[in-house]
C-alpha cells in the first residue's frame, strides 16, 4: 500500500450555527497531485485552512505524512508549502526579502535561502523587479511570489488555493511544468481551482466536496465511471462536476430570467 | 429560484428613464445610510457609534454656542457700525471651511463619490452631485448655519442690509463649497500615489511638531514677528473674506461703486475656482485613473542579492528571531509614521528642556530640578515609543498567515518584534539622556540608577502586557495612511490603564526614597521590580504562544480583511 500523505478523520468544522465542513474523511496518496473541487461556498477553502493549521478543527483529526496536526504542529509545517487563499505575503518587503524571511523561519541558512531565492526569482521572470516593494506587484506577480515562497525550503506536501489565478500563459505553463517534475519527486500537492480544465490537465486524483460534505472521491477515471449517462462520450471533468454537485436545485435555471433571454 | 422581474423584455437601445437629479442625490443618500447601518452589525463599530453620538453632542453644543455668538456679533456691528469687522467673521468662516474638513479627513468615514461615475450620469449631474457632497459636509453645515444666524443678525438690526448680506453669504458658500471640492480633489490626486502619501504624510508630522516650537519662537523673536505679520496684513483685502466683508459694509453705507467693485471680486473667486474645479471633474469624468500603477519602479538588471555578502550578522540569534527582526526593520524603514513617532521624542525633549528647565530654558526662570525632570522625560519617551506595541500586528496585514504557516512557535515572533522595539528604546533613550544631561544638567546618582532600573521594569513589564493586547485586539493598520488608522478602543484603553498605573507606582517609589530619608531605596526597589519583570516576561512567551494559537481566526479575520 501507497504512503499516504494526507489524511483526514471526520474533519468538521462550524461557524455557530453553519457547519462549513462536516465529517469529510480525505486520503491522499504521496506523489499525487490531488484536486479538490466544490461550488462556491462549499467547504473548499475551509478545508484547505484546517489542513495547513490556519484553522482550528471543531472536531475530527488531521494527518500530514502520518504526523497528527494537532500534536506536532511545527514538525508537519516543516514539511509542508502553503499558497494560501489572500497569499500572506508581507507586502511592504521586496520580493528577495520575502523569500529571505521565508527561508530563515523554515531554518535554511542565509547561503542556502540566498541562492534558492535568486534561481526561484530568475524561474518566476520577478528577477528584474528585485527592488520593487511586493505591494506594487501586479496580483499574478504576487502569486508567483507566493509560489516561490511555498517551494523555497523544499516542502513534501504542497498546498495551492487557486495558483494560476491572475498568473499569465506563460509562466504558467512553467508552473505546470515545475509541479509536475514535483510530484515526480514525490511530492504531494492539493490544489483547489474553479478552472476544471486545468484541474484536468494536471491532476490524477479529485474529491468533490459540496455543501461541507464529501461527495466524490478517486481518479479521475473511477469518477467518470461513476457517472451515468456517458453514452459514447468521454466525460469532461466538467460533465462529471456538474452532474455531481450542479444538478437540482443547486444549479441556476437561465429560463427564469425572462427580461434578459 | 424565485422569478426576478416580470416586466417587459428591454427592446434593443431603449434603456429604461433615467434618474434625474434629485432622484440620484436620494439615492446616493439611501446607499450611504444603508452602508453605515450594515457596518453597525459588527460589535466594535457599535462602539464607534457610542463615540459618534457622544462626539455628536459636543459638536452640537459648539455649533449652537457659534450660532448665538454670530447672531449677537453681526447685531453688534451693525448697531455700533463696525461693518470693517465684517471680513473677519468672513475669514474665520473661510478658514473653518477649508482647513476643517483637512483636519476630519483622517478620522471621518470618507464615500468617494467618483464611484457614481459607474452609472449614467451626464457631466453637469456629475458635477452638480460632486457640489452636493460638499454642502453636505459636517463642516459646510455649521458654516451655512452661521451665515444663517448672521443675516438674521442683519435683519433684526438693520433690515435694509439684510438683502446685501443674504446675497453675499450664498455667494460665499458657492465659493467654499467650490474651493473646498477642488482642495479635495486635488489632494485626492495626490495622495493616490503610495510614495506622495507617505512623504505628505511625514511632512504633516513634522510640520505638527514645528508647531510646537511656535511659542518658544514668539517669546524669543517676538517683535520681529509681529513686524513680519503687519506688513502682510494690507494684502488681506485680496482674500475674498474681505471682498464679502467690504461688499456687505459698503452697501449698507450707500456706497454703490466700491460696493459693486467687491462683489465683482468675490464673483472673479466663484468663477475662477468654478472653473478650476469644472476642469478637475471634467478629468474625473474623462476616465482619468488616480490608482497606483502596477509595479511601477524602475528594472533592477541584477538580482538583489548577487555581491551580497553571505555573512549573518545576526548569527548569534536564532534565525527565526533574526529573521523576524530584519523584517521588522525593513518594515520600520517603509512606515513613514512608525519611523516619524521615533524621530519626534528627542525633539520632544528639546522641546520640553526649552520650555522648563532653569539651565538653558526661558520659559521658566527657575525649572524643576534635573532630579524631577529627567524621571519625567524617561516616563514621557516610554509613554510615546511603547504605543504602537499594544497592536504589534497592525502592519503585518495578510502576511500575519506567513507566520502562522510557518514552522516556529510565536514566542520566537514575539522575541523578533519585542528585540527591535527594546533596541529602540535604549538608543532613544541613550541620545535623549545625553540631550537631557545637556540641556537641564544630570540627575544625582541615584535617581539616576532608579530610572534607568525603572524603565527596564517599565519597559520589560509593558512588553509582556502589550504582546497579550497586540494578540488580543488585533486592528489591521495601513501605511501612509490616516483615515481610521487607530489602534482598537480595548488595546487604547488597556495601554492608557498599564501607563498610568506603572507611572503612578513608580512615582511613587521615586519619592519614597526622598520622603524616608534613603536616596538609594527605589533604585532598589526598582532593580528588583525590573529583574522580576525580566523573569516574567520570558515566563509569559509559552503562554503566549499558546494564546496566539487559540486567537489565530481572530488575528487572520482582523488582519486580512
Amino acid at each position: 500500500m501507497a504512503d499516504i500523505a494526507i489524511a483526514t478523520e471526520k474533519l468538521t468544522r462550524k461557524f455557530g450555527e453553519l457547519t462549513a465542513v462536516d465529517g469529510v474523511d480525505l486520503q491522499v496518496e504521496s506523489g499525487q497531485f490531488f484536486g479538490f473541487l466544490g461550488p462556491n461556498g462549499a467547504g473548499k477553502s475551509t478545508t484547505i485552512k484546517m489542513l495547513t493549521g490556519l484553522l482550528v478543527p471543531t472536531a475530527g483529526r488531521v494527518s500530514l505524512l502520518g504526523m497528527d496536526f494537532a500534536e506536532h504542529p511545527v514538525e508537519v509545517k516543516r514539511q509542508i508549502g502553503v499558497v494560501p487563499e489572500g497569499m500572506g505575503l508581507f507586502e511592504r518587503l521586496t520580493a528577495p526579502e520575502y523569500l529571505e524571511f521565508v527561508g530563515r523561519m523554515y531554518g535554511l541558512d542565509k547561503p542556502t535561502t540566498r541562492k534558492r531565492s535568486d534561481e526561484l526569482l530568475e524561474f518566476m521572470q520577478l528577477a528584474d523587479r528585485s527592488k520593487t516593494l511586493i505591494a506594487d506587484y501586479s496580483h499574478g506577480m504576487q502569486k508567483k511570489l507566493a509560489l516561490a515562497a511555498a517551494v523555497i525550503h523544499g516542502p513534501r506536501i504542497l498546498f495551492l488555493d487557486e495558483p494560476f489565478e491572475g498568473v499569465d500563459a506563460l509562466a504558467a505553463g512553467a508552473l505546470k511544468e515545475l509541479l509536475g517534475r514535483m510530484t515526480e519527486r514525490g511530492v504531494t500537492i492539493f490544489l483547489t481551482s474553479h478552472v476544471l480544465e486545468i484541474v484536468e490537465r494536471l491532476c490524477s486524483h479529485v474529491a468533490i466536496i459540496r455543501r461541507g460534505r464529501l461527495v466524490s472521491q478517486g481518479s479521475i477515471d473511477q469518477l467518470r465511471a461513476g457517472v451515468t449517462g456517458a453514452e459514447g462520450r468521454t466525460l469532461t471533468l466538467e460533465d462529471i462536476f456538474l452532474s455531481v454537485v450542479g444538478e437540482g436545485a443547486d444549479r441556476p435555471q437561465v429560463e427564469e430570467l425572462t427580461w434578459l433571454t | 429560484m424565485a422569478d426576478v422581474n416580470t416586466g417587459p423584455i428591454a427592446e434593443p437601445g431603449m434603456g429604461p428613464r433615467l434618474p434625474g437629479l434629485g432622484e440620484q442625490l436620494q439615492l446616493v443618500a439611501w446607499l450611504r445610510w444603508r452602508s453605515l447601518r450594515n457596518g453597525l452589525r459588527n460589535k466594535n463599530r457599535r462602539m464607534d457609534l457610542l463615540g459618534v453620538v457622544v462626539s455628536g453632542v459636543f459638536s452640537s453644543v459648539l455649533v449652537i454656542g457659534i450660532t448665538v455668538a454670530l447672531f449677537v456679533g453681526t447685531k453688534y456691528i451693525f448697531d455700533e457700525h463696525h461693518e470693517k469687522y465684517l471680513g473677519l467673521i468672513f475669514l474665520a468662516l473661510l478658514a473653518w471651511w477649508q482647513l476643517f474638513p483637512i483636519m476630519l479627513a483622517g478620522f471621518a468615514p470618507q464615500f468617494s463619490f467618483k464611484t457614481l461615475l459607474r452609472f449614467p450620469v451626464n457631466f453637469s449631474t456629475f458635477y452638480l452631485i460632486g457640489l452636493a457632497y460638499g454642502l453636505a459636509d459636517a463642516a459646510a453645515v455649521a458654516a451655512v448655519i452661521w451665515m444663517a444666524s448672521m443675516v438674521a443678525g442683519t435683519l433684526v438690526s438693520r433690515p435694509s442690509a439684510m438683502p446685501a448680506m443674504l446675497l453675499v453669504c450664498l455667494l460665499f458658500a458657492a465659493m467654499n463649497v467650490t474651493v473646498e471640492r477642488l482642495l479635495g480633489a486635488w489632494l485626492e490626486k495626490l495622495l493616490s500615489k503610495r510614495r506622495s502619501r507617505e512623504a505628505l504624510f511625514g511632512i504633516f508630522i513634522l510640520s505638527m511638531v514645528s508647531l510646537q516650537f511656535l511659542n518658544p519662537i514668539l517669546q524669543r523673536h517676538g517683535n520681529e514677528v509681529k513686524a513680519i505679520v503687519l506688513k502682510v496684513l494690507p494684502y488681506l483685502w485680496l482674500l475674498p473674506s474681505s471682498f464679502a466683508g467690504n461688499c456687505v459694509a459698503r452697501l449698507s453705507e450707500g456706497q454703490w461703486l466700491p460696493a459693486l467693485m467687491s462683489l465683482g471680486g468675490l464673483l472673479v473667486y466663484v468663477a475662477v475656482f468654478g472653473a478650476l474645479l469644472w476642469r478637475r471633474y471634467a478629468r474625473l469624468y474623462a476616465g482619468e485613473e488616480l490608482s497606483e500603477g502596477i509595479a511601477p519602479a524602475t528594472r533592477a538588471r541584477r538580482t538583489a542579492s548577487e555581491n551580497l555578502d553571505d555573512s549573518d550578522s545576526l548569527r548569534f540569534l536564532p534565525p527565526q528571531v533574526g529573521a523576524v527582526f530584519r523584517k521588522e526593520v525593513s518594515y520600520l524603514k517603509r512606515n513613514s509614521f512608525l519611523f516619524f513617532s521615533l524621530v519626534i521624542p528627542p525633539i520632544m525633549v528639546l522641546f520640553f528642556s526649552m520650555q522648563m528647565t532653569g539651565l538653558h530654558g526661558w520659559a521658566f526662570k527657575k525649572g524643576p530640578s534635573p532630579d524631577l525632570f529627567f524621571p519625567g522625560m524617561m516616563a514621557y519617551l516610554v509613554l510615546i515609543l511603547m504605543a504602537p506595541s499594544y497592536n504589534s500586528f497592525a502592519h503585518e496585514s495578510r502576511g500575519i498567515q506567513t507566520y502562522f504557516n510557518s514552522p516556529v512557535r510565536f514566542r520566537e515572533i514575539l522575541l523578533g518584534k519585542n528585540l527591535l522595539t527594546a533596541l529602540i528604546i535604549v538608543c532613544e533613550m541613550a541620545l535623549c539622556i545625553a540631550l537631557v544631561g545637556f540641556r537641564a544638567g544630570w540627575p544625582s546618582p541615584p535617581i539616576l540608577v532608579a530610572t534607568l532600573a525603572a524603565m527596564v521594569f517599565s519597559v520589560v513589564g509593558q512588553l509582556t502586557i502589550a504582546n497579550w493586547s497586540s494578540l488580543s485586539f488585533p486592528k489591521k493598520m495601513e501605511f501612509g495612511k490616516m483615515q481610521g488608522q487607530r489602534n482598537s478602543g480595548m488595546s487604547v484603553f488597556l495601554m492608557f490603564g498599564v501607563q498610568l498605573l506603572l507611572s503612578g507606582t513608580s512615582a511613587l517609589i521615586l519619592f519614597s526614597g526622598r520622603w524616608m530619608g534613603s536616596p538609594w531605596l527605589p533604585a532598589q526597589v526598582f532593580t528588583v521590580l525590573a529583574a522580576a519583570a525580566i523573569g516574567g516576561y520570558f515566563a509569559s512567551l509559552d503562554a503566549l504562544t499558546e494564546l496566539a494559537e487559540k486567537k489565530k481566526e481572530v488575528l487572520i479575520e482582523a488582519l486580512c480583511r
